[in-house]
């Protein structure tokens, strides 16, 4: 199921939230995992055995571990097992086509593809099932006693299918008394609300405008620039508008999730861009491949290495085709650079030259993301610098840009904090006018939801990007 | 955000929206579901039957989503408030709909994929017939008679204007395809076979007229007119002035099929205007009912207004006119909606215009042609914008 979706707003999330909040105590578990279970099972009925395989072999290995403290060496092979098990499900279940391709275009024998649908979310709960592992085995969580409570933790219905990466850590404390009251509902709902605006508003519009212009093959220079920028706002939008509601439910539970983006659009550096896109990703490869590998105290040389291996696997997790590797090399390259080379100067720049920068080469990167078809990106990419376009500058830029004005501009301006900025300034008004605003704010909430609904039973363009990642 | 204070504000925006998502819930059960829509003209999913197959296939609950969206409370009433603000935001097409700067809305030009097809077909018929003179009449639709009423930098409308200059289509585009290259390409595959009758250019040469109803796909009564003068012209006819026909505007809330895309209260309603001659004297036959009309005015009260012209779907119509003599012969039509109202005006220069619908006509109209030897013409009517979705041309030779 999608959140943003007439089944989920209007039927799924109605009854959960009645149930969850008539029902007292611990009881409030039970409900969280019956839904969520449903929420799994309505878009991956069969997978759902998978999951509940993958979480319960971690559960046994959690209590394995924690009963093996006078053996160090069972301890690990303990550790190792799980994540072999895991680690291995998802190399079969999201990488064994891609593997098999690679493997006939190399050889002379062909075999023949798996064929394997992608189980969704299945990139997202094993990094959970496997942080917890290893924070079991580095004795830096408690494990948990019982599977039902563990169970909860990685199919919890707000984070399941595109994160945030929730830590065991961040939740144990609240999985076994939380506070649920109605502040913490009222926030979280304005929260998921805003992302649902966030989707539906803006993604599902640039989205479209995306797909108009990637469909049309004799654009002018600036509409092939303009159908990268739409594509990066899209995803941006797509991605940290679930983050958004996914984080809103939670707070409506009584959960803490962490932050997952944090205006990444308005970065300075490439460097910065990645303290702020997906954090709980690049942590998560920080805290688990990186400084395991020695992080940067070690010499250069190793040191490239740690980042081509981070880099590396950053975009192989993103999906099973060479595009995505090779975004995450081209990210690997630029961290590197700037590391060693530019990035002290770059902060001399001024300001407006370093979002220049960054930006300018986050969209090409993102150019590299989109296409998983390398012919159709060696057809697209040309064109930016006017290879391959039947006139350079024709008036189709107008057409486009003008058809999508209003939600491009509402795509650029939101992507930097403004929202944030502006509720300070309210604080600081009079009364008067705090009151006038107010109203302006609610008016407009009933008019964006009467819009998403429209959009909905519409049932127009509602891709979701990381619903297969 | 933790330690931020509640405020009363944000308690009443958020349940507000709560509210109004449980009326909306609640409206979705106790309102009526429907089986039709008869604005969008489409069947709405129904609850989906249950099967363990179904469910294990996903087929399941992707039907019950499609059923709750199809059977939303005020679901036309939705799909209004989308169009409307997109077309607010400043869209100037919605959906492969232009909305052109007179209001009017036009279908873009999609490239019919079968044309060899529509051409193989026609060409059998031509080929079977042994007497019969036959004609080809394929009339463009808005996007093309109006092309200057699309909006500036339209791909429909910059494609035209390249054609037109340098006969040249523009590369790569998606639509990569002109409607007038498309009639140009048929016409002189069909050359010999039959006469093709070109009518873009009376069109166009009329265009500032109403020739298209602005919010449906079909032409007027007048647009059909146009096309009769072209007809006369090719068969040496003399066309009945306009002004000898008794005009009457019918209704002037016709909503047609593209408004119906868009449900769009915003861009209003035509008028449907009816020429009737008062010689005729006419015996109209159905095959099921008869009548003495060529229009049938209790489609008036539905929907589809436009289905009152030889009174919407038939397989085989026969209609004599008595005021005309027996020797001036016949003419069979095979054909698409737009011949519906241009029938009509055939009727002063044929006894008998008999009119197929090869949707439901089995067994090819060139059989019965030739089985009737008063049948001297035959003529071929389609529209450019519909080609691909027409059924029936597969039932023509």
């Amino acid at each position: 199921m999608v959140f943003s979706s007439i089944p989920f707003l209007f039927f799924f999330l109605p009854a959960f939230l009645l149930c969850y909040f008539l029902i007292p105590g611990r009881g409030k578990n039970v409900v969280l995992l019956v839904f969520s279970l449903i929420f799994y099972a309505w878009g991956e009925p069969v997978y759902i055995l998978l999951m509940l395989f993958s979480s319960f072999v971690d559960w046994c290995n959690g209590r394995i571990m924690s009963s093996l403290h006078a053996f160090p060496k069972l301890r690990k092979l303990s550790l190792c097992i799980a994540l072999l098990i895991n680690l291995g499900l998802l190399a079969f279940f999201k990488y064994a086509d891609f593997a098999v391709g690679i493997w006939n275009s190399l050889t002379p024998w062909d075999a023949k593809l798996p064929g394997i649908a992608l189980p969704i979310g299945i990139s997202f709960y094993t990094f959970q099932t496997v942080s917890y592992s290893i924070d079991v085995y580095k004795e830096k969580i408690r494990p948990e006693r019982n599977y039902f409570s563990y169970l909860t933790y990685v199919c919890m219905f707000p984070q399941l299918i595109a994160g945030p990466i929730v830590r065991f850590e961040s939740v144990q404390k609240d999985l076994h008394g939380r506070q649920v009251n109605e502040s913490g509902f009222v926030r979280g709902f304005k929260r998921f609300l805003i992302g649902l605006f966030r989707k539906v508003l803006i993604a599902n519009q640039l989205g479209e405008l995306w797909e108009l212009i990637r469909a049309d093959a004799s654009i002018s220079i600036p509409t092939a620039w303009l159908g990268l920028l739409c594509f990066t706002l899209q995803l941006y939008y797509d991605f940290s508008a679930y983050s958004d509601m996914a984080i809103g439910l939670g707070t409506m539970l009584g959960f803490h999730f962490p932050e997952n983006f944090l205006y990444p659009l308005s970065a300075t550096s490439i460097t910065d861009f990645w303290r702020k896109w997906h954090v709980s990703l690049s942590t998560w490869f920080r805290d688990y491949v990186y400084i395991p590998l020695g992080g940067n105290r070690v010499g250069v040389a190793k040191h490239l290495r740690n980042m081509f291996a981070v880099w590396f696997l950053t975009g192989l997790w993103h999906g099973a085709s060479w595009n995505f590797v090779l975004w995450g090399l081209y990210h690997g390259i630029l961290l590197a650079l700037e590391k060693y080379l530019w990035g002290e100067k770059l902060k001399k720049w001024p300001k407006l030259l370093q979002h220049l920068y960054a930006i300018i080469i986050v969209v090409i990167g993102f150019g590299i993301f989109t296409f998983d078809d390398l012919h159709e990106l060696a057809v697209y990419f040309p064109k930016l610098i006017g290879i391959g376009v039947a006139l350079p500058l024709s008036g189709d830029l107008f057409w486009y840009a003008g058809n999508y004005l209003p939600f491009l501009l509402a795509g650029l301006i939101f992507a930097f904090p403004v929202y944030p900025r502006v509720k300070m300034h309210l604080q600081e008004a009079t009364s008067y006018r705090r009151r006038l605003m107010n109203l302006a704010a609610g008016l407009l909430t009933l008019v964006l939801f009467l819009l998403v609904v429209a959009g909905l039973v519409q049932d127009s363009y509602n891709p979701f990007l990381y619903f297969r990642f | 955000m933790e330690n931020e204070k509640l405020t009363v504000s944000d308690r009443v925006i958020v349940y507000m929206v709560c509210a109004l998502i449980l009326v909306f819930t609640g409206g979705f059960f106790l309102s009526a579901k429907r089986d039709f829509s008869e604005n969008e003209n489409r069947k709405l999913a129904q609850f989906p039957e249950y099967s363990f197959t179904a469910l294990k296939e996903g087929r399941f609950t992707d039907g019950i989503k499609e059923y709750v969206t199809d059977q939303f409370p005020m679901r036309d009433e939705f799909l209004g408030i989308h169009s409307e603000a997109l077309r607010m935001s400043g869209r100037k097409e919605i959906g492969g709909v232009y909305l052109a700067g007179d209001g009017s809305l036009i279908n873009a030009y999609e490239e019919p994929k079968n044309i060899d097809k529509d051409i193989t077909q026609w060409t059998k018929l031509a080929d079977n017939l042994t007497d019969a003179r036959v004609s080809l009449m394929l009339v463009p639709t808005a996007v093309t008679v109006n092309k200057d009423r699309l909006p500036k930098q339209a791909p429909d409308r910059l494609a035209q204007e390249l054609y037109e200059r340098s006969g040249l289509l523009p590369e790569g585009k998606s639509p990569a395809a002109v409607q007038q290259s498309d009639i140009d390409r048929i016409y002189s595959a069909m050359a010999g076979r039959a006469d093709c009758i070109d009518v873009s250019a009376a069109l166009k040469e009329d265009a500032e007229k109403a020739l298209f109803y602005r919010t449906d796909h079909h032409w007027t009564t007048y647009g059909a007119y146009i096309g009769y003068q072209c007809f006369c012209k090719s068969r040496g006819l003399t066309p009945t002035a306009l002004e000898a026909y008794t005009a009457e505007t019918v209704t002037e809330e016709f909503q047609g099929t593209i408004y119906s895309k868009l449900n769009d209260p915003w861009f209003g309603s035509d008028s449907i205007t009816l020429y009737s001659d008062p010689s005729w004297e006419l015996t109209v036959d159905y095959g099921d009912v008869g009548s003495d009309s060529p229009y049938d005015l209790s489609y008036l009260d539905m929907r589809d207004k436009y289905s009152l012209f030889l009174s919407n779907q038939h397989s085989f119509i026969t209609i004599t006119n008595d005021a005309v003599p027996e020797e001036r012969g016949a003419i069979a039509l095979v054909k698409d909606s737009y011949a519906n109202c241009f029938v009509p005006f055939l009727l002063n220069h044929y006894h008998t215009v008999y009119i197929f619908d090869t949707r439901y006509y089995k067994g090819g109209p060139s059989k019965f042609i030739n089985e009737h030897p008063g049948i001297t013409d035959v003529l071929i009517l389609y529209n450019m914008g519909t080609l691909d979705s027409d059924t029936g041309i597969g039932g023509i030779y």
